[in-house]
């Protein structure tokens, strides 16, 4: 393995992710990660892919793929790309794509969601699901989506993002230094992805309790 | 199914709409499709993009560079 390349995160106020440490945090999880996280984050997919699915546009990009959960409830008539940094997650996904016979899968691809590479306007929708929290930059994760989805396109993500206050403001503050451990960030705010987050068109909590949230962004033209 | 097989393309099949999109993530540049290698090459970024299990690897650490001498 070449040496370990550490992204520099000039007054970031959390530990930074480096791409290796969410690798590494992913292949230990890849086993056990549908049982432990399939679960409790099958509604907020759900809910994104039937979001994904009224929208126009059939070219999906799918940001953090995964094990592939999510792709067998798009819609049929979708294209949908995958693209994760785990290759054993990856691997399981396309054996999920095989099994299951997901003709609409039209490719897996092993990249970095902050360097994405895709040409510019290569889809109509991206979402991001779970993984806004898990890459070292999500600035530079939404400026990517945003240069890959035509504009006019859709951006959506689903993902916990923190509390502003009160207790679980508290003990999310006190798991950031385990981000490193643990692949993703537990204070993770929508501030840390959007400059303004009057930006989103719709925010909506997903069940169960709210915990995840539900943010659709149009992908307007620059001014 | 066509009735000359091409032979198997030793990195997988890839969806020939999927290579249409990819270019290279450094310099975002189009890419050459070497089939007999299973690789996407980046001219520009004299970098060749492994393809395994049809799943192309679009890391810049994990690509060949074209001016190493061969292995």
């Amino acid at each position: 393995m070449a040496e370990r390349k550490l992204i520099a995160h000039a007054g970031h106020p959390r530990a930074a992710l480096d791409t290796e440490a969410v690798r590494e945090a992913y292949r230990r999880w890849a086993g056990v990660y549908d049982s432990v996280f399939g679960g409790v984050s099958g509604a907020g997919r759900r809910r994104a892919v039937a979001a994904v699915n009224r929208l126009p546009g059939r070219r999906v990009l799918e940001v953090g793929v995964g094990t592939g959960l999510a792709l067998p409830l798009y819609d049929p008539r979708k294209r949908v790309v995958g693209i994760d940094l785990s290759r054993d997650m990856l691997a399981k996904a396309r054996d999920r794509v095989q099994q299951e016979k997901l003709r609409n899968v039209e490719g897996l691809v092993e990249m970095d969601a902050e360097a994405m590479a895709f040409a510019d306007g290569s889809f109509d929708i991206a979402v991001a699901m779970f993984t806004a929290t898990v890459v070292p930059d999500a600035r530079r994760l939404f400026r990517e989506m945003r240069r890959v989805v035509r504009p006019g396109g859709e951006l959506l993500f689903v993902n916990h993002f923190a509390a502003e206050g009160g207790l679980r403001w508290w003990a999310e503050r006190t798991l950031a230094p385990l981000s490193r451990v643990l692949g993703w960030h537990p204070d993770f705010a929508l501030g840390d992805l959007l400059d303004d987050p009057r930006q989103a068109a719709e925010i909506e909590p997903c069940q169960p309790f709210g915990l995840f949230t539900l943010v659709r962004v149009p992908n307007l033209a620059f001014a | 199914m066509s009735d000359m097989p091409k032979p198997a393309a030793p990195g997988g099949e890839v969806d020939p709409s999927l290579l249409e999109i990819l270019v290279c993530p450094v310099t975002k540049g189009t890419l050459r499709y070497d089939r007999a290698r299973g690789e996407l090459v980046s001219d520009a970024a004299r970098l060749a993009y492994p393809i395994r299990d049809g799943i192309p690897i679009m890391l810049p650490d994990e690509a060949r560079r074209l001016d190493d001498p061969a292995p």
